[in-house]
């Protein structure tokens, strides 16, 4: 069975079309790359899944339940989890504070969302900045945070929305690692929306894309890097050209 | 029994902090019993008081950022109701003080739930607007009072009366309002480590990512406003024994809201030690201003010009009021 099942998902925002009937399921123990231009409609997608926006119409299935209607905080309860784009951290919080805020989500106990935290922070190589307040911390550091911070829910799935973004080689790299393993060490399922090309490629099993909100391609990374369409609307002659793709 | 130790446990101060909070904490209770003035020890009572109001409005207003001026509503429903209990049915201070609660708390959740759908400066305006709506209704409700207020005679009960806290002296007061004090400290210590002071200060960062944590919102911030609620208002019913005359005007107008608010961010909004440092430098400066100043004509308005200028100067400068300044030389140490 699917873990999430999108099915004809529209989103409206007045009279402009941000998701234009878009489909496609996602296997438990997946990693689906979600990439296409800017505007292309992929955190709107991310906010319909998440219960931030209510969808326009269309269903949402996510582990066997309907969740379409369901707003934010149930739907990170059911076990879905997400990263925000632009995430001012918090200047109030200390790293273990943040990672412990997402562990209370299913722990009364400050003992026990301290515990996980801790657990968490030494998996993603966090646990030296542990008291340390996020805004002190590198842009790298503060995106690792973030994704902490989610996985304090102990989610099914995790939507991590751009979080190579601004970073430098040697940054990608850690965070390429960090994501290898929360979805190989830790079992999550995870969809990554992401520009950096080079990172999406090799870290998903499968990419989905998106231009002018709607699903313009799917398949494997070698296909889609191949995909005449997809090289049009977003990659571009220069990338095929870089990375010896051919042109069906 | 893990929230009791949690609300016992400070190992998280620095141990400075907590060795100057020690060598306080045991001047104030002795200082009854030092050779000081009926006035100095008046002034402490008042310290004491708004001390815990603003212990109350750090929990919504600090760790949770939304900035309450409408605290004196509350003030006023726990004075009224026991006062009112006291004077009508002779229910003693004990029993009314957490019928008060109820009482305060319902109403927090009445009006809770409309102003948390509002934001920012929205929402300070809308909780100003609620308290001065309660204030006239008081003032022309004749079952409390009207505007004349309510009397407590002292002459009708033996002091000292521990059961409805009415004493002669000062010094009773003094103690009972010193546990009162503790109380509140320990509250405040377990809040800002409870899952629900953690939520709050996530929800003040972003309410967004607070969502994307599970964390509903909305209803987060109706408890935490209960509870501070709760604060205001037990100090509310004390007031009532204390002072023995209460009127609308004393309990519920706009001055009293600011003033709580102004506590706890002078001394550093969010912080644990914040709202009695900030009482601690207001509440004498208050007190004596007024005596230096109440007998020249044509000034007695200065204190209020002074919190304006406070005011000011905070949110100008440092919006972590003193104790934001404390951890920022702090920070600066360290690295």
């Amino acid at each position: 069975m699917a873990l999430l099942e999108v099915n004809n998902l529209v989103k409206d925002f007045g009279g402009l079309r941000a998701n234009d009937g878009i489909s496609f399921q996602l296997e438990p123990g997946e990693l689906l790359g979600l990439i296409g231009p800017n505007g292309a409609g992929k955190t709107t997608l991310f906010n319909c899944i998440a219960g931030k926006h209510p969808v326009t119409s269309g269903k949402i299935v996510f582990d066997g339940e309907d969740i379409t209607a369901l707003r934010a905080p149930e739907v990170a309860r059911r076990g879905l989890a997400r990263t925000f784009q632009v995430y001012a951290a918090s200047g109030d919080l200390t790293v273990r504070e943040n990672v412990m805020v997402g562990c209370f989500m299913r722990t009364a106990s400050r003992r026990k969302a301290g515990a996980k935290a801790d657990t968490i922070l030494a998996d993603l190589n966090l646990m030296a900045a542990a008291d340390q307040h996020v805004s002190e911390l590198p842009v790298a550091a503060q995106k690792k945070v973030t994704m902490a911070t989610a996985l304090g829910t102990q989610p099914k799935l995790l939507l991590l929305d751009e979080v190579a973004a601004g970073l430098n080689p040697g940054e990608i790299e850690e965070i390429m690692a960090s994501i290898r393993h929360i979805h190989h060490q830790l079992g999550v399922t995870v969809i990554l929306i992401e520009h950096v090309m080079e990172l999406v490629m090799r870290t998903s099993d499968r990419l989905i894309v998106l231009d002018y909100g709607r699903k313009i391609a799917e398949g494997l990374p070698d296909e889609i890097a191949r995909d005449p369409q997809v090289i049009k609307a977003y990659l571009g002659d220069r990338y095929v050209k870089e990375h010896g793709g051919e042109v069906g | 029994m893990e929230a009791l130790k949690n609300a016992f446990d400070f190992s998280d101060q620095p141990r400075l902090d907590l060795a100057i909070a020690g060598t306080i904490g045991m001047l104030l209770l002795i200082f009854p019993l030092l050779p000081l003035s009926a006035f100095a020890l008046a002034t402490m009572i008042q310290f004491f008081i708004f001390s815990l109001y603003g212990m109350g409005w750090n929990t919504i207003g600090g760790y949770g950022g939304q900035v309450d001026l409408g605290k004196a509503q509350y003030v006023g429903i726990g004075a009224y109701t026991t006062a009112v209990l006291l004077i009508r049915w002779d229910i003693p201070f004990w029993f009314s003080m957490p019928i008060g609660v109820v009482l305060a708390v319902t109403w927090s959740f009445i009006i809770g739930y409309p102003l948390f759908r509002l934001k920012g400066h929205y929402f300070a305006i809308a909780t100003i607007a609620t308290s001065l709506v309660l204030k006239d209704l008081f003032e022309v409700w004749d079952f409390v009072g009207a505007a004349r207020g309510l009397e407590i005679s002292p002459i009708k009960y033996a002091p000292p009366d521990f059961l409805r806290l009415i004493f002669k002296e000062d010094i009773y007061y003094y103690y009972v309002l010193f546990v009162f004090f503790l109380v509140g400290l320990l509250f405040l210590n377990w809040f800002r480590k409870s899952r629900l002071g953690y939520q709050l200060r996530a929800i003040k960062d972003n309410e967004d990512v607070a969502r994307s944590l599970g964390i509903n919102v909305h209803w987060a911030k109706i408890k935490t406003y209960a509870i501070a609620t709760a604060y205001v208002s037990v100090v509310g019913s004390f007031h009532a024994c204390y002072i023995k005359a209460i009127e609308p005007e004393d309990t519920m107008s706009l001055d009293i809201s600011i003033l709580i608010a102004l506590m706890a961010m002078l001394g550093g909004a969010g912080s644990l030690w914040g709202p009695i440092i900030g009482a601690g430098i207001l509440i004498p400066l208050k007190s004596y201003l007024k005596e230096w100043l109440g007998g020249v004509a044509g000034i007695a308005g200065m204190d209020l010009i002074l919190y304006a200028v406070i005011i000011m100067v905070i949110s100008a400068k440092e919006p972590r009021g003193v104790w934001g300044i404390v951890e920022r030389i702090r920070r600066r140490k360290r690295t």
